[in-house]
């Protein structure tokens, strides 16, 4: 028999509370504050993980990990006091909500109170059974037929290196106006690296997937030999490629993964706190054209079983579909509670945290480009010369002063509209509020990326989703050692 | 402030258990015992379970964290934590699990869940702990706790954060925001016993004040920090100095510009060659050079870098950040030198990397990393380049360990005729790492050990820079 879980049972279940001793807690956190308006709130998060990988054909050691813990949090006005226990009954809670109710003392009169999460709980990710889970046999067998396959592909690859990755969160949220929230969060992924040799040349080529998904989902053949066989082409099209050139030249982006082009040069820039702070290079340009006409973005937490998907966030509020840039001009900002509060916006869905152990920050959820109208080959036809990049390795920016950075592992030269030879080694750079003017053709097939990134924000990585139809930006400054 | 995404190989678990190697030390207190006992008892549990071999990684730690922003207190933080990480083998078969409870009867479960694991897995011929003549002999007190950090007051520590950020936002009219100063502290205990008979333990504590800083002028911010973290608190820079710092580099860059792209001298300020050196010597791990995916593979013995070149590994140096007294497997650590005089003279080699290898294992940790100093100045270096870049910042992915291919977003000032002379950002450098080491031409004498891993100034002969 199935018992409906609720926050309150399962609060019980994993962590042997009562729902009114956690509410004393919180009540406690927040009474006798000089008249100040204290908000606190309680992150709760039993998990377990376990990771499995085969390496020069044998399996190596498989972990397992388990976390439980909670996090308390006082809110007044702009000040936060935060504290965790990995060890959690009523004695430390309220030894962590003393920690963290010290900051009252230092309010400085702004006393905004968070918002309360509205709205109902999506239902994103209905997996029965935790990945975690899954049987471990199953898991070896996957990875033994991508090793297989993947040398099987080509005989210079020399190595193949896979893993497959699980993860499940029980997450609850309980806070000092009432609310209590609940979610189950699983999370998989598949990686697969090859090593290519020939003569004394190596080159390493890789893919990988996943998401908020049921474990059955990477026991379809069609699903880990798709990103066997991309490891295993890259990795061999990368012993034929050159250096990348160097100089400014025009650039198509593939779909998917290089999205991480809009995550860089204009998600972080739009996050709440650097522009409540004012140091963000968007801060003043709210209502702006910083895009092509051509340019929409939009963060979305809402796609099912997406990586960088949530049914809430982790202060408890349902994610958002927030559009962004609207044809080219800024028009929107992603929230946590407390910057929606002080910055007098709606919530959208984007306080999260790595785990118990921090205070949640607005962050991205997956953060996409939309479509246009032209066709991929339509766009790389258009080009005279420069490059057509469809991988990455990922990316960073400076938000400040807005200049990013993103790394191409694999791109082709394009001569007068044709794709002409590999090259590799190219860092592409631009600035956040300038880069967009530049993109004058926009492709019809957008794509999320397969479910590989992980952001990282003060030292807090979480799992995010990134996407992009094929674009063309021109002028772009590409570094390449020729 | 900056922020990255990537496509990470594998989620980190149990990152908060991992770090608790950053704070090692010698004193003895009574907490010591308790987690030792503790050990003790899952090593003969595991044997009593059925695991032919165990290692057990036991740690506890307390951390204050204080940010001060504009002026007054924005966000205070204070945790303890505590963690279990156990790895047990059934023959060549293994597993490890970990977990903050340590309760004996979860560390009981823990270990016959680990177990079931490992006998679920398959055996790997080369899996198992080092041999037991291989493992460290004595544990060196390298007095890594400081009982002075601990006496801190909170008045204190938010005393000298407001401290850091004053002399920044004073420094200079055009410094007009902040992104917060902190002051940091923690300290904990490492405790690593193993069923080859090795049981040892380290208690240490480091404190850290740093601030970022944004400068603007007309429509352009360009933000930078500095700080530092030591394990003594009479040692750790002052709250001026290091408001100073932030404020000049973050002020330096204002106007930044492109430059043409062309072929040029680059100079590394110590903070870039630190990191350049960090990624070189990343690539010696035995791991590596046996799955063949490091651009030193078959280089031992050879020449990979300018005779100017001599990196020193050395985690045994009293009460440094990066110090330690015996690494994550129980081998002894002593001081070696990884390049000589452009000569890669080993590899990292832990207990697994020697088997495959069929050579000593000698650790894949490295602490205190360092190029050692050369004789010029950094004025000096920077006054032999015509024409070249003084680089500040880097940024992004862009390094290929197994090829060494290294092509980075840049920023710094440009040097027109020995002189430093104006910002740039927004281009990149490049080249082949293997390529960029021969051409060091020039180390300076500014070596300081602020950090794991440390380096003076050096000069690279040749770089490609993409720009205009």
């Amino acid at each position: 028999m199935n018992i409906i879980a609720t926050p309150e049972s399962e609060l019980n279940s994993l962590f042997g509370l009562s729902y009114a001793q956690v509410q004393k807690v919180l009540g406690d956190a927040t009474k006798s504050s000089g008249g100040k308006n204290a908000f606190c709130d309680i992150f709760f998060q039993a998990g377990s993980s376990q990771s499995i990988a085969l390496d020069q054909g044998v399996i190596k050691n498989t972990s397992g990990s388990t976390v439980n813990g909670a996090g308390v949090r006082v809110v007044v006005g702009d000040k936060t006091g935060y504290s965790h226990t990995d060890h959690v009954n009523v004695t430390n809670l309220r030894r962590c909500a003393g920690i963290a109710r010290a900051i009252i003392e230092h309010s400085s009169g702004v006393d905004n109170v968070p918002l309360a999460s509205g709205g109902k709980q999506h239902n994103l990710y209905p997996v029965a059974n935790s990945p975690v889970d899954a049987d471990l046999a199953m898991k070896i067998d996957i990875l033994k037929k991508i090793d297989l396959f993947c040398r099987a592909h080509d005989p210079r690859i020399i190595n193949v290196s896979t893993s497959i990755v699980c993860e499940q969160n029980d997450i609850i949220i309980a806070t000092s106006r009432g609310d209590i929230f609940l979610d189950r969060r699983p999370l998989l992924r598949l990686n697969v690296a090859c090593l290519a040799q020939e003569g004394n040349r190596r080159e390493n080529g890789s893919s990988g997937g996943g998401g908020r998904l049921d474990f059955e989902v990477l026991l379809a053949e069609d699903y880990w030999r798709d990103h066997a066989l991309i490891a295993a082409k890259q990795a061999i099209d990368l012993l034929a490629a050159d250096p990348a050139p160097a100089g400014v030249m025009d650039v198509v982006l593939g779909c998917g993964w290089p999205g991480v082009l809009v995550h860089e040069a204009v998600g972080h820039g739009l996050e709440g706190d650097f522009n409540r702070k004012g140091t963000s290079a968007f801060s003043s340009l709210m209502g702006e054209a910083v895009a092509s006409p051509l340019v929409t973005i939009i963060d979305d937490g809402t796609i099912a079983d997406r990586r960088g998907s949530l049914n809430i966030d982790d202060e408890g509020t349902p994610t958002t579909r927030t559009v962004l840039i609207e044809n080219g001009r800024l028009v929107g900002y992603l929230q946590d509670k407390q910057n929606a509060s002080l910055m007098k916006a709606a919530l959208t869905g984007n306080g999260r945290r790595q785990d118990f152990r921090y205070a949640p920050m607005p962050r991205m959820t997956n953060t996409y480009m939309a479509g246009g109208d032209h066709s991929q080959e339509e766009i790389i036809r258009s080009v005279k010369r420069g490059i057509f990049a469809s991988n990455f390795g990922g990316g960073q920016v400076d938000i400040t002063n807005g200049d990013f950075t993103f790394s191409a592992t694999c791109a082709y030269m394009i001569e007068n509209g044709q794709l002409t030879r590999a090259v590799k080694g190219a860092t592409l750079i631009g600035n956040g509020p300038k880069a967009l003017h530049n993109v004058t053709m926009v492709g019809n097939d957008v794509a999320l990326d397969r479910g590989i990134g992980t952001c990282g924000k003060n030292g807090q990585g979480v799992p995010v989703g990134v996407g992009m139809p094929t674009i063309r930006i021109n002028g772009v400054t590409v570094g390449g050692q020729s | 402030m900056k922020s990255s995404t990537k496509a990470s190989p594998a989620a980190k678990q149990n990152k908060k258990t991992e770090s608790k190697d950053e704070f090692v030390g010698g004193q003895k207190n009574p907490q010591i015992a308790t987690l030792e006992s503790l050990a003790r008892l899952i090593v003969e549990e595991a044997a009593l379970q059925g695991a032919t071999d165990c290692e057990v990684r036991l740690g506890t730690s307390e951390s204050v964290d204080i940010t001060v922003r504009l002026g007054s207190v924005e966000q205070l933080e204070g945790a303890q934590s505590r963690g279990v990480t156990f790895g047990a083998y059934v023959g060549q078969k293994s597993a490890t699990t970990s977990s903050s409870d340590l309760s004996k009867p979860a560390l009981r479960k823990m270990v016959k869940d680990t177990i079931a694991l490992a006998e679920a897995s398959e055996a790997d011929p080369y899996a198992g702990l080092p041999e037991a003549h291989h493992l460290a002999k004595g544990v060196p007190d390298l007095g890594l706790y400081d009982p002075n950090i601990a006496a801190i007051k909170i008045e204190e520590k938010i005393k000298l954060a407001l401290a850091t950020e004053t002399a920044a936002l004073k420094a200079d009219p055009r410094i007009t925001n902040s992104n917060g100063a902190s002051f940091s502290d923690g300290g904990g205990i490492t405790v690593y016993a193993n069923s080859r008979g090795f049981l040892g333990s380290y208690q240490g504590n480091y404190c850290s004040l740093q601030v970022s800083v944004v400068a603007s002028e007309h429509d352009e911010m360009q933000v930078n920090y500095w700080g530092h973290s030591s394990r003594s608190f009479k040692s750790l820079e002052s709250p001026e100095s290091i408001g100073k710092k932030a404020a000049e580099r973050a002020l330096r860059h204002l106007g930044a510009r492109k430059v043409k792209s062309q072929v040029v001298p680059v100079v590394f300020d110590p903070q870039m060659s630190a990191r350049l050196i960090a990624q070189f010597v990343g690539a010696a791990q035995g791991r590596s050079i046996d799955r063949k995916s490091s651009f030193l593979l078959d280089k031992l013995g050879q020449v990979v870098a300018s005779s100017h070149v001599t990196i020193v590994d050395d985690p045994l140096m009293p009460g440094r950040v990066g110090s330690r007294p015996f690494d994550g497997e129980g081998l002894p650590l002593k001081r070696r030198n990884i390049v000589e005089q452009g000569k890669l003279m080993t590899y990292l080699v832990d207990a697994y990397a020697g088997r495959k290898l069929k050579c000593e294992p000698n650790s894949s940790a490295t602490g205190n990393l360092h190029l050692l100093p050369g004789t010029q100045t950094p004025e000096q270096i920077i006054a032999s380049v015509k024409n070249g870049l003084y680089l500040t910042g880097v940024s992004g992915p862009g390094f290929n360990a197994v090829t060494g291919d290294y092509s980075m977003g840049a920023s710094g000032i440009w040097i027109e005729d020995g002189k430093l002379s104006y910002p740039v950002s927004g281009i990149t450098i490049a080249g082949n790492i293997l390529e960029m080491f021969s051409a060091i031409s020039a180390v300076g004498d500014d070596l300081q050990f602020r950090a794991a891993t440390n380096a003076p100034t050096i000069l690279i002969d040749k770089m490609t820079v993409a720009g205009e």
